[in-house]
């Protein structure tokens, strides 16, 4: 039986259900678009592949998407459902008709769509071949043995190492939107896999290119990255890693790197962020004098704490001495975020949340962007 | 070491729970303390603030030096804990998501929580047992009792004033460390907008980024996304917008100038903290709502009102 042609089979006739969803039809050709409903009968266990298949295959041979594995493994069928990057071979239908929605389907976002919901992934190959996306072992010649890495030693990497490469978390990535050369979740979560594999000899020289203008500290934290990805990859953590990498290696002369830097000072000094300070500190001298009638217009509304006196935290002196032992402790860089993975990946996940209100009129991003864009 | 700060009305008290000001309410947003403080007081919310704590790092010591930031959240939860109170209550995203992440990293691996405790004592802190739940004031007061307070103390309404609420980032992605509501269809915002006697006005970059934590490094780029909710805040026809988090706040009322310089775009769209909006329409005072330390003037909003 080939499944989207014949939706019974065997002996048993299979429960159906009806599904209706939205599609944003798109012809980059002509730049023709339109929001297009599709009522179809399809087996209770469809997912929104098997759906787009059944309307590809019954109604609307023209519709175009991409495929190829149908079980969340080859990272083709990446696509909106209500403005969200999802896999449509991961999305269940049942739930979404028995709760009588109509979802909108849409192409993923930041990158410009060629038909319907096939998009132009070259933008997004180009940025994972930046991030030299191989083992750099720092040799020509392999040694006698083949190089041996224990479990233990890939367990930093085991999260990156499950990215199919989908976009899904570029879709909706924030600072994509805003700096389209911005390297992006899913590259910068490659290069991790690389900087942290024991096996690459070449983590300075690529944290020192991840660290460029549009690299690591060009992340906004908006964690849609994180929130979109199917495979659990958590592209913000890993950008994090190199964070924490970069700083742990010296690689600090990004003005992102400074200003994270400085949290760790005031801490240690005042135990709170003091802001005046810094704008010099993230920014040096000569930028600050530009920033400082913008900053006095801040300071006139109480915005910006006078740097004298400091507001000191009670017992800083803790906060102080936990630094100066951490230190000789073993978990700098990246390996602090790592230790607490195992205790996140232990928190069930419920869906529960949505249920408590009908989906809202508009639904973010339901519109496709415009053609080229 | 811990100021006990009781204002609960006696009689009155619905539950106490430890207060997590972070930096932003101790120092350059004193108006978003002053107004939780008061409205807590209104609801018969008990804070306990805790004094003798530090910032919680930011995305920054989180990326600086995460076993760092680890410890710190920890110092904090345990301060928390000393309290006496199972809820540790926060008034920004970033400190919610920070203690969040913490608490389920040391509530999940003994082994974690054991190393954390032993570096804790070491520097004369109190081991953290892992009981305390970090929550956001918009948490304890969009349902259940909380709510039916809220209802009761916002008498004044706000006659039909145009909210758009902003809910920034991290309250609520990753959802699986927040998980109070669909992070792409939340609703806690516009609860309490109706409950207030407000119209909440709906746009779809109320749940996109404000681009704070960039606005020093990458200028250009978060301006770029600063944009997005207020332009569109605007364009629905909004009198004002609010936002459960003071670092969103600080983009959104204070870099609107520099907006205005790049853009040429004049929005004057007042922003306030979500303390102050329900502070307003439980008729709070003057002096705890400080609408004078707002960068965008909040006149028109209230002319509106006839405060
Ligand atoms: S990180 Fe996740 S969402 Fe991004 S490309 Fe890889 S698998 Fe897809
Ligand atoms: S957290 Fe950073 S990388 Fe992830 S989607 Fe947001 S801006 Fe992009
Ligand atoms: S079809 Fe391969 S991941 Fe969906």
């Amino acid at each position: 039986m080939s499944i989207g042609t014949e939706i019974t089979g065997g002996s048993a006739p299979e429960p159906t259900m009806e599904v209706a969803i939205k599609i944003w039809r798109y012809d980059s050709q002509t730049g023709e678009r339109a929001l297009k409903l599709y009522e179809v009968e399809a087996p209770e266990w469809a997912c929104l592949l098997d759906v787009l298949d059944i309307i590809k295959d019954r109604v609307d041979g023209t519709l175009a998407y991409r495929k190829s594995c149908r079980m969340m493994i080859c990272g083709s069928c990446g696509m909106r459902m209500d403005g969200g990057a999802v896999l449509a071979c991961k999305e269940r239908m049942k739930p979404i008709v028995d709760r009588g929605h109509v979802p909108v389907i849409s192409a993923m976002g930041n990158m410009p769509i060629v038909k319907d919901l096939v998009v132009d992934m070259d933008p997004f190959w180009s940025k994972i071949r930046a991030m030299k996306p191989w083992l750099q072992p720092g040799y020509q010649e392999p040694p006698e043995r083949e190089y041996l890495a224990s479990q233990e030693q890939m367990n930093p990497i085991h999260k990156e190492a499950l990215c199919i490469m989908c976009g899904c978390c570029v879709s909706e990535c924030n600072s994509m939107e805003s700096d389209p050369d911005f390297l992006g979740p899913a590259a910068l979560a490659k290069g991790f896999r690389f900087v942290g594999d024991p096996r690459d000899g070449a983590d300075i020289e690529r944290l020192n290119e991840y660290n460029s203008e549009h690299g690591i500290w060009d992340c906004t934290r908006c964690y849609f990255c994180n929130e979109r990805c199917p495979k659990g990859v958590d592209p913000r953590d890993a950008i994090a890693k190199l964070g924490a990498e970069s700083v742990r290696q010296g690689i600090d002369h990004d003005l992102g790197a400074k200003h994270a830097k400085w949290f760790v000072t005031s801490t240690k000094t005042t135990g709170w962020l003091r802001e005046t300070e810094l704008v010099p500190k993230t920014q040096g001298i000569v930028s600050a004098i530009k920033q400082t009638k913008f900053a006095l217009g801040l300071a006139r509304r109480g915005k910006v704490p006078l740097p004298f006196p400091p507001h000191v935290a009670e017992e800083v002196r803790e906060a102080r001495a936990l630094h100066d032992l951490l230190k000789e402790q073993n978990r700098r860089g990246a390996a602090g975020i790592v230790q607490g993975e195992r205790g996140l990946a232990r928190i069930e996940r419920t869906d529960e949340g949505g249920a408590k209100r009908d989906i809202a009129e508009i639904t973010p991003g339901e519109e496709p962007a415009a053609a080229g864009s | 070491m811990l100021t006990t700060g009781t204002n609960g009305k006696p009689g009155n008290t619905w539950r106490r729970v430890a207060y997590y000001k972070g930096c932003l309410a101790s120092l350059s947003a004193k108006e978003l303390d002053t107004s939780t403080i008061a409205l807590a007081r209104k609801l018969g919310l008990e804070l306990e603030a805790l004094e003798s704590v530090t910032c919680c790092g930011a995305g920054d010591i989180h990326e600086a030096e995460p076993d760092y930031y680890l410890h710190l959240n920890a110092r904090i939860l345990s301060y928390a804990e000393a309290t006496g109170s199972d809820t540790l209550m926060t008034v920004c995203n970033v400190c919610t998501l920070n203690l969040r992440q913490a608490n389920w990293q040391l509530q999940k691996d003994e082994e974690l929580l054991e190393r954390v405790n032993r570096n804790l004592e070491t520097v004369g802190v109190p081991a953290y047992s892992g009981s305390v739940e970090v929550k956001h004031l918009l948490w304890l007061i969009a349902e259940g009792e909380g709510y039916e307070r809220l209802k009761q103390a916002a008498h004044k309404g706000l006659k039909g004033l145009r909210v758009a609420p902003f809910y920034g980032c991290q309250i609520l992605r990753p959802s699986k460390l927040l998980g109070f509501e669909d992070p792409d269809r939340p609703w806690s915002l516009e609860a309490i907008i109706e409950a207030c006697g407000g119209e909440p006005v709906d746009y779809p970059a109320k749940i996109k980024c404000c681009g704070f934590p960039i606005i020093q490094a990458r200028e250009e780029t978060a301006l770029g996304e600063l944009i997005q909710p207020i332009e569109q805040a605007q364009e629905a026809g909004a009198d004002a917008m609010v936002t459960p988090c003071p670092l969103c706040h600080l983009s959104l009322d204070a870099w609107q100038s520099k907006l205005k310089a790049a853009t040429g775009k004049d929005f004057s769209m007042p922003i306030l903290h979500l303390s102050q909006l329900i502070g307003v329409a439980a008729g709070l005072e003057a002096s705890e709502l400080k609408f004078k330390r707002h960068v965008v003037s909040v006149e028109p909003m209230l002319e509106k009102l006839e405060v």
